[in-house]
């Protein structure tokens, strides 16, 4: 009776691991395959039966790619727009979420709301005004107009507030009674303690803004300001039957994303589900 | 603390946050209030005199054939994607929530495709859908002994099959959301639930269900806002596919895009813009008043 009932607990985890194998493999399935796809050479891609593994490994795919399209400025490009955007937001929303956590002070939870309420209406909807102020300022196709819509996050605020408000009063008197200014106490308390918090939000947001495609589709119009993304795009509309080339691209547009997920996944995962969590 | 801010919090204060705060007001908050202003203009770039038309844009979209396949295909895109999201995303997270090994890695995996950018995503499954003998999926299709399927030429499927990208991309969202809601459960209720004799379908059913309804609500909305919003995976399929594919499945934020930023009527594109920033208004309304019955 017990072994009978441990045999079919048995083949219960046997079928849930079947189960989340087989899912889990349609998860990257498309990914493997175009990483074998980009070894392969350039005849053996189009083919009547598709190949699953190269029959002869090259790199060529990858090694004529900075010669057709200047990868290696677009790969600079889409550095420069995610680093940037990326320590505004870590600084800003630890300035800000330490404000928020420990002042008070008339209209604060006005402002507060102001910085939280925008959070779940897309770029998408107010492209257009945003694109005419980036126009009006002369930016168009310059870094300063790829990079200042991203340089503030209204969950990266929410998070760091949620972070310091766990920090005691105690230590942030004491640093004020020793005579520190506003700007020390920030420097040498509430940074140190956040930094956990702050590597979370800027993993996050360097993987956002290394993703994001529909603004600098807008605003970047020439080759030399063309992100990573952007790049890709305009690649694989011109360079449509090579295929080995396109596969490559690829790769090389979503390794970084990649190699930093893998390295800090914890993080990440528990950015994003903060960040999505408590929006 | 309490009390006043003294001389040097003031500086920090207006030093440092008020110009952040300022940033959300030039960059979010006036745009936001612009595009429902400019949505009664017929503003347009190339030309200089710009009047205000009380209605005009509005009845014209009614009359827009494509912003009428834009709207039929953006809410296709919500019915079809939020629901198997959310459904998908939970039946795995409850399977990985019962002390599966490798927990970790099928948690990598499931994912992966969430964090990867979009557009080398979309341009792999372009690659699978491909036409002919070289497209994966219609090669497998073969395989198994069914007909081949135009993926990308037949309007219908090729909805279907951009929707089903974006259900593969966001899925890890909902999964890891559910997983870490899920693992904020009290252990005490399923034991309790164990020690009655409850069956783990039982146990989902009325223990884990019910206690995350507040975060698969939180997931509704936010498959929602991003099945609304959806842009990059169609602009990326319907790039050199046929023109009437392309415009086939079209969505609004596509709409937005091409009237705005092709043909330069930026007021007409603002009044797609106000469509969408309504529905998602909706959908934040219902957030805030979601977070106000959760904390009471």
């Amino acid at each position: 009776m017990v072994g009978a009932q441990k045999t079919t607990r048995g083949w219960r985890r046997i079928g849930l691991h079947l189960f989340l194998t087989s899912t889990s493999f349609v998860m990257v399935a498309p990914f493997i395959w175009v990483l074998l796809t980009s070894f392969k050479r350039s005849t053996d891609i189009v083919t009547e039966t598709p190949q699953l593994l190269p029959q002869v490994w090259t790199l060529e795919n990858y090694l004529k790619l900075p010669q057709v399209a200047p990868f290696v400025r677009f790969f600079l490009n889409s550095i420069i727009v995610s680093g940037v955007s990326t320590l505004f937001i870590a600084l800003g929303s630890a300035a800000c979420g330490y404000i928020f956590a420990k002042y008070r002070f008339r209209g604060r939870d006005f402002l507060f709301f102001l910085v939280i309420s925008t959070i779940l209406i897309p770029l998408q909807t107010y492209i257009v005004p945003l694109y005419l102020l980036t126009w009006k300022l002369g930016w168009i196709n310059s870094y300063q107009g790829l990079i200042f819509p991203l340089i503030i996050m209204s969950s990266g605020i929410f998070f760091l507030r949620q972070n310091i408000m766990s920090i005691p009063d105690e230590l942030i008197d004491a640093a004020r009674v020793d005579g520190a200014s506003e700007w020390k106490v920030f420097r040498s308390v509430i940074l140190p303690l956040s930094v956990s918090p702050i590597a979370a939000i800027s993993i996050v947001n360097w993987v956002y803004t290394w993703s994001l495609f529909i603004w600098p589709l807008i605003v970047a119009n020439s080759t030399e300001m063309f992100t990573m993304e952007l790049g890709l795009m305009y690649f694989q509309r011109e360079y449509a039957v090579d295929y080995g080339g396109i596969m490559a691209a690829c790769i090389i547009t979503l390794l970084p994303v990649l190699a930093i997920f893998l390295i800090f996944r914890t993080r990440i995962i528990e950015g994003v589900a903060f960040t999505g969590m408590k929006y | 603390m309490g009390g006043r801010l003294t001389r040097s919090q003031i500086g920090f204060l207006w030093g440092i946050v008020m110009p952040v705060i300022a940033l959300f007001i030039i960059i979010r908050v006036i745009p936001i209030l612009i595009v429902l202003l400019m949505s009664f203009t017929n503003f347009n770039l190339n030309r200089p005199l710009t009047r205000f038309l009380p209605y005009q844009n509005f009845t014209r979209l009614f009359g827009d054939p494509n912003f009428l396949t834009a709207f039929i295909n953006s809410t296709e895109f919500v019915l079809i994607a939020v629901p198997l999201e959310i459904i998908l995303g939970l039946a795995f997270a409850i399977y990985l929530n019962r002390k599966v090994r490798f927990e970790s890695i099928y948690e990598t995996l499931y994912f992966l495709p969430y964090i990867v950018p979009m557009v080398p995503s979309a341009i792999i499954w372009k690659w699978i859908y491909a036409p002919g003998t070289y497209g994966l999926a219609n090669y497998l299709l073969d395989q198994m002994g069914f007909a081949r399927v135009g993926w990308m030429s037949t309007p219908q499927i090729s909805l279907l099959a951009v929707i089903g990208i974006h259900i593969w991309k966001q899925l890890g969202f909902f999964v890891i959301v559910f997983l870490v809601g899920l693992k904020n459960i009290p252990s005490d209720f399923r034991e309790a639930a164990v020690v009655d004799g409850a069956t783990p379908w039982e146990i989902t059913r009325k223990v884990d269900i019910p206690l995350l309804k507040p975060v698969i609500l939180f997931g509704v909305v936010m498959a929602t806002i991003w099945a609304w919003s959806a842009f990059t995976e169609v602009y990326i399929m319907s790039q050199g596919t046929d023109i009437s594919t392309g415009a086939e499945i079209q969505v609004l934020v596509t709409r937005i895009y091409a009237e705005g930023f092709l043909y330069f009527n930026m007021g007409y594109a603002s009044a797609i813009s106000f469509v969408l920033f309504i529905v998602s208004l909706i959908f934040v309304a219902l957030q805030f008043k979601l977070i106000k019955v959760e904390s009471t």
